[in-house]
């Protein structure tokens, strides 16, 4: 079963990327785009820059967005000074513990 | 006359990334409605900028652009390179914007380039000239790139809006291809270093920004270095700012990076891009340091063998490889790098294997390059 599920999200990340844009369900790897909400926006579209605006940033099919390579994250936001985040990655750092951190990379076919 | 097939694209997005990769596979290309609907309409100045960059390094090439710059037409020449280049990036978008790209045509160049850019080497848009250093150029040596000749020197900073700011680029061709890799170990983080820099402003604005990102780190890491680089006079640009880049170094050789800086934008500016930011500072130092610190420690949970920004370079590059198997592992898809797949997928035919590896919270990705060769050497 588990193998199946993986199945699974391995094609929906291939479809996420190659398949097209309008007819997929996203999951988790790209939580932007409104469908309900676009379709709306299609209706009623004003030709200028008020509806960019709010569209602007997070949608992936607008045909004229930002070409920026740099991508904020949501872990800016992130409370870094809390003590369970810093635990969270500690095992990154050479400072963690190195046989756990080693099975990151015990990565099976 | 020969007439010549151009492949039709809509719209501005992913113009730098259209062109590379038009001028890599001598597709010519046809790009129609660029910002058509626009109350400003047609080309940005940074992207008619960028198609100069690609005259200048290129032979043979053809750009034509209609009178309201909603339709390009661009057939790719041969990159030629060369030495003592000068290009005037200007001020709409920073310099990141063209090394990306450039860094990536230089390659596959007949000559080693060496070009000297003007305009704003640190915003918060793009990634600064300090990540490039630390981050960019060691990664090209993961494809087999020499060392010899691929440098960057800072001359001058400048900050947005007027920038005036100095580099001086240096990239090496590759001789016959690249190499291709397989790159899934993140390993562990042994090092951060780190540079703050700021122009026309306090060097109290440095500390304070270091020593706010300093406590972020100092519970997980010792060894952490960050420089300072207070500029004054001429090479301070012309503009007040400061900002900060970050870079963790893991025990195989991966580069994580982050960065920001902080800089007054234009308050009354036509261009109707910018937004309303007051004259204020936009970020105090402290908060600066404590966010690119974050920024990193976000970059590094994520894993990855490199940061989300430069995915896209990644995933580029293993395209390019000689017809071989290349493996990377990086986190999350950001969304620019999703574009540069679909676009090599396009441009390239190469289309790549991705699977998520759930108990790390990663993708791998696997493909066979499109083997490209360095063409523009040969011919003499």
């Amino acid at each position: 079963l588990a193998e199946r599920a993986s199945l699974r999200q391995n094609i929906n990340l291939m479809q996420l990327v190659y398949g097209k844009p309008a007819s997929k369900s996203l999951n988790e790897t790209l939580d932007c785009i409104d469908e309900e909400e676009s379709e709306d926006d299609e209706f009623f579209k004003p030709k200028g820059e008020g509806n960019k605006k709010s569209k602007e940033g997070t949608d992936v099919n607008d045909v004229d967005i930002d070409d920026c390579s740099k991508f904020l994250n949501t872990a800016t936001k992130k409370n870094w000074k809390s003590e369970d985040l810093i635990a969270s990655i500690r095992n990154r750092f050479v400072t963690g513990d190195w046989s756990k951190a080693s099975l990151r990379n015990q990565f099976s076919e | 006359m020969v007439k010549i097939s151009y492949t039709k694209l809509k719209g501005s997005q992913n113009m730098r990334l259209r062109l590379l990769l038009s001028t890599l596979s001598s597709t010519p290309i046809l790009i129609e409605d660029i910002r058509a609907n626009a109350t400003l309409p047609g080309l940005r100045p940074h992207e008619v900028s960028f198609l100069r960059l690609l005259e200048k390094i290129s032979d043979d090439c053809f750009v034509e652009i209609n009178e309201t710059g909603t339709k390009l037409k661009y057939k790719p020449g041969i990159v030629m390179g060369g030495r003592h280049l000068v290009h005037d990036c200007g001020e709409s978008r920073a310099m990141g914007y063209f090394l990306e790209p450039l860094i990536v045509l230089a390659l596959f160049g007949k000559k080693p380039l060496s070009i000297k850019l003007r305009g704003v080497t640190n915003d918060s848009k793009d990634p600064s000239v300090d990540t490039f250093r630390s981050t960019t150029l060691p990664m090209l040596k993961q494809f087999g790139v020499s060392s010899e000749g691929l440098d960057l020197k800072i001359l001058s900073r400048g900050v947005p809006p007027h920038g005036g700011g100095e580099i001086i680029l240096s990239v090496p061709i590759v001789q016959d291809s690249l190499k291709a890799i397989t790159w899934i170990d993140e390993g562990m983080v042994k090092r951060i270093r780190g540079i703050t820099f700021s122009t026309r402003v306090s060097v109290q604005f440095e500390n304070t920004t270091l020593h706010s990102a300093r406590g972020i780190f100092n519970r997980l890491l010792p060894d952490v270095h960050i420089f300072t680089d207070h500029k004054t006079g001429p090479q301070a640009g012309k503009s007040p700012g400061y900002g900060m880049s970050l870079v963790a170094e893991t025990t195989s050789g991966c580069f994580i990076s982050a960065d920001n800086a902080v800089y007054r934008a234009q308050e009354e500016d036509e261009d109707g891009e910018l937004e309303d930011e007051g004259k204020k500072w936009l970020i105090p130092p402290e908060d600066l340091g404590e966010q690119t610190a974050s920024a990193l420690l976000g970059e590094i949970e994520q894993g990855g063998v490199v940061d989300s920004t430069h995915q896209g370079l990644l995933f580029l590059l293993c395209a390019l490889c000689p017809q071989d198997v290349s493996k990377v592992r990086v986190g999350k898809l950001s969304p620019y790098g999703i574009q540069v797949l679909r676009h090599i997928k396009d441009f390239l035919s190469v289309k790549f294997v991705i699977k998520p590896d759930p108990s790390t919270g990663t993708v791998i990705l696997r493909c066979v390059g499109c083997g490209l060769k360095n063409l523009s050497r040969k011919l003499s």
